[in-house]
């Protein structure tokens, strides 16, 4: 096997999340303004690969091929690699892993990886619908399953093995939308949620409250990717991409195993963290996939931060805020910005490179970070993407 | 528009019994498996879920029970599955409630009850409803039983009821 090449995120941008007033088009073409926004030197001819993260367009949009759509809607003309990527709510990091694939083993140069997801319908028992769908439609989907009775099921196990409580689990959401008050793109940029608000308000899937899931959002995000020889065109502050993992090892809720082990993060962390050559104690910031606040909680622990069960004492006692261990979900999370599925990932990322050129408000920078994971997991945990950055300029 | 409907009536046809009245959301909003032989090669699964009785497959080579059904064993290949007979009791590992959010076809259904069952005597844990106690009154490790249920429109699917 011929050498890898060495691949660095150069920039990027996301649209409003939220309730929005637009199509999927009309996200992607916002997405590709806000790119070339982020970028001034990018021209679009330079763009030789898109990668489209999009989870169920077919079902939220009713709109297949959306490849060569969103391209268009960006303004872009991809002349080597163009595809869109699923992998339900890791369809945007999904596209980053393959442009990042593509990059690096010399078949892209310059390439664009743009999540895009519109969620909410007119009729939003026809969304949960599509939500149902991530399950195993005719098994699991059939009982009414979806993410919430999910995950309210491991905060279930995780309260019953470890004596984790609603208001551990009110920390993590209070963190991260204290956070999203920074971002202005966040979904709930404006709300002020405070602990003993967010244990009022009501269960939407005991013993989960409303603000312990993410919302269902719209919304897309986009950045730039380019062999190592061709990053110094657009930035001095390039995010190098130096690991990744993944790992993913049942889809039907029988086959879980454990709802409180996530074994395949584990694994997936092992294999991000072997790759870049660093452990968990080297991170500076990580965007975990904080769909539910239990999720935040689980994931501290499947990464290493904290030993199995003290996941909550965690989040409690600020070890991942600002001044703590690690910075985890400065940009607001999953739980602060809505969770446009395609988009989330490559939000995520646009938050480790702004974070690495000190470009977001004091009131989330981390101070002079060097070391970033972003993680997300998808359907009901049973895959968990992960890419390790590193600073570089 | 090319082609005819399959299942539409057409000329030359004989008219068969009248259709039953059509209960069935769009085929891409319908939850609920495809019953029919035509459609699965599972469909024994169903028929005998009308007869009272849960049943999966196992591989014979290396006995591996599975679920949900297959028609290949994950493990080894074989493709010659045999049903078994699956135990109705078990316990409940973990439960929650939907609350609000449902799909399509169950708003009316809010509150229900859903949960992960580890039937008894065989390393097989299976989702679904819970019925018979409100989720405040469940418990972890409480006792249910499988039992199947019609739909509206005839098809048979199966929930785990509490004891009383
Ligand atoms: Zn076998």
């Amino acid at each position: 096997m011929s050498e890898r090449r060495e691949v660095a995120l150069v920039g990027g941008a996301t649209t409003r999340f939220g309730l929005r007033a637009a199509t999927w088009p009309e996200l992607a073409q916002e997405a590709g303004a806000a790119l070339f926004r982020a970028i001034p030197a990018l021209q679009s001819a330079e763009v030789d690969s898109l990668f489209v993260g999009a989870a169920e367009p077919e079902r939220f949009a009713f709109q297949s091929h959306v490849a060569p759509l969103a391209a268009e809607q960006m303004g872009l003309t991809p002349r080597r690699i163009l595809q869109r990527t699923e992998l339900a709510c890791a369809s945007g990091q999904s596209a980053i892993r393959s442009a990042y694939a593509a990059i690096a083993s010399g078949l892209s140069d310059i390439a664009v990886a743009v999540g895009v997801e519109k969620m909410n319908l007119p009729s939003m028992a026809e969304a949960n619908t599509s939500m149902a769908c991530v399950m195993d439609r005719p098994w699991d989907g059939a009982h009414g399953a979806t993410a919430p009775p999910f995950f309210a099921m491991v905060a279930q196990r995780h309260m019953h093995e470890h004596g984790t409580t609603a208001e551990q689990m009110a920390a993590v959401s209070a963190k991260n939308h204290r956070f999203a008050n920074t971002n202005p793109n966040a979904q709930f940029h404006e709300k002020v949620f405070s602990k003993e608000k967010l244990l009022r308000l009501p269960l939407v899937a005991p013993p989960l409250r409303l603000g312990d899931c993410s919302s269902m959002t719209d919304g897309a995000a986009a950045v730039l990717l380019t062999a190592a020889e061709f990053a110094g065109r657009y930035t001095d502050t390039p995010a190098w991409i130096r690991g990744s993992g993944q790992y993913s090892d049942f889809h039907n809720l029988a086959n879980a195993g454990s709802l409180t082990e996530w074994a395949g993060m584990r694994r997936a962390a092992e294999e991000a963290f072997r790759s870049a050559r660093i452990t968990v104690n080297d991170l500076d910031l990580a965007e975990l996939h904080d769909c539910f606040s239990i999720s935040e909680i689980v994931e501290y622990e499947a990464l290493g931060l904290c030993p199995k069960g003290a996941g909550g004492a965690f989040a409690a006692d600020g070890s991942s805020d600002l001044g703590g261990k690690i910075v985890v979900n400065p940009r607001g999370g999953l739980l602060g910005c809505g969770h446009p599925l395609g988009a989330t990932g490559v939000a995520q990322a646009v938050e480790v490179f702004d974070q690495f050129a000190h470009r977001v408000p004091p009131a989330r920078q981390v101070p002079d970070p060097n070391w970033a994971l972003v993680h997300n997991l998808s359907g009901s945990a049973n895959v968990h993407s992960m890419m390790v950055y590193q600073r570089g300029g | 528009m090319a082609g005819a409907t399959p299942g539409a009536q057409s000329a030359g046809r004989s008219p068969g019994p009248p259709e039953p009245p059509n209960e069935r959301p769009p085929f891409l909003l319908d939850f609920f498996p495809l019953e029919d032989a035509t459609q699965t090669r599972l469909s024994r699964f169903f028929d005998e879920l009308r007869l009272g009785r849960l049943m999966t497959t196992r591989c014979p080579k290396d006995q591996s029970l599975s679920w949900p059904p297959r028609v290949v064993c994950p493990s080894c290949h074989s493709e010659e599955m045999e049903w078994v007979e699956l135990p109705k009791g078990g316990s409940v590992y973990a439960f929650s409630a939907v609350l609000a959010g449902a799909p399509l076809g169950m708003e009316s259904e809010v509150p229900f009850v859903v949960g992960l069952v580890d039937l008894d005597g065989v390393p097989l844990r299976l989702f679904g409803r819970i019925v018979g106690k409100s989720w405040e009154a469940c418990r972890l490790g409480m006792s249910v039983a499988a039992e199947p249920f019609e739909l509206p429109d005839g098809r048979v699917f199966y929930r785990f009821r509490t004891e009383p």
